[in-house]
């Protein structure tokens, strides 16, 4: 997958997750948490569904590295096959 | 924390367990045994619950709070509580709760850490008689066994009705929590 195409993968399953959260409102560089509200039941439905779609197991210590929009298509991009 | 870190590393990302669980768990247990804190002040007097239904304060990301109850917490497993807690929280925030579960509570706990709150000062929510409030997981010195190191550390607070229980059986209550959760392995 490209990096536009993990972009929009992720931003889904967010909007997924918090429906009145516009994927335009988003710094791709700002921690998600702290910008849309996100506690630890949403992230960890993220990671299920992130999971569901791509196959990437997302452990816990692995959490701080997808922080960010940019930190989630960056480990994403890592483990995927590129294409 | 080490525990259920470690205890994650082991599961699958649809069975992992967040330290809200263990939370609730211990609180049902303590309050099977300082039963005071788990019941209803109705006309008068006090009426102590056979059922432990734990209340979970919701945040709502429209704004505001609910606090639908986990049957029977202190007679499930880990697994069993995650489940329900996943499953309150994803109806709570679909708007799909049915009435019965937001009314039938017999203690609530109210977690804040992930809001940044270090202490919380809870507010019973009648007619229940206790509310137990969590703050955030800080890492501070402590000194155990003559030997000083970092440990994560979470504040624990009770607001209960002093016309059915009093500080020392409060005390009791958050001594017992405390106890419970340095073996989660046994919850």
């Amino acid at each position: 997958m490209t990096d536009d195409q993990i972009r929009t993968l992720v931003l889904r399953e967010i909007s997924k997750i918090a429906p009145e959260v516009e994927s335009g409102q988003i710094d791709p560089a700002l921690d998600l948490r702290e910008q849309i509200d996100l506690d630890s039941m949403d992230i960890l439905n993220l990671a299920i569904a992130i999971h569901k779609v791509t196959g990437v197991d997302i452990p816990e210590a692995d959490y701080p590295k997808m922080a960010s929009l940019n930190g989630c298509v960056g480990y994403l991009r890592a483990r995927m096959p590129r294409s | 924390m080490g525990w259920l870190q470690t205890e994650n590393l082991k599961r699958a990302v649809t069975e992992r367990l967040l330290y809200s669980v263990l939370l609730l768990k211990a609180v049902a247990l303590a309050a099977h045994e300082i039963p005071e804190i788990n019941g209803f002040w109705v006309d008068g007097a006090f009426k102590p619950s056979e059922a432990i239904h734990v209340g979970v304060a919701i945040s709502l990301r429209q704004g505001g709070l609910i606090a639908p109850a986990i049957h029977d917490v202190g007679k499930k497993s880990l697994d069993e509580i995650m489940v329900n807690l996943r499953d309150l929280v994803n109806r709570v925030r679909a708007g799909v709760l049915r009435s019965s579960e937001i009314a039938d509570a017999t203690i609530t706990v109210t977690s804040l850490g992930e809001q940044g709150v270090e202490t919380v000062f809870g507010v019973v929510y009648p007619p229940q008689v206790a509310l137990v409030g969590f703050g955030k997981i800080t890492e501070r010195p402590w000194a155990a066994n003559g030997m000083v190191g970092a440990r994560p550390v979470m504040m624990a607070t009770l607001a209960a009705d002093h016309r059915v229980s009093d500080g020392h059986r409060g005390g009791l209550f958050l001594a017992t929590v405390d106890r419970l959760l340095q073996e989660p392995e046994k919850l």
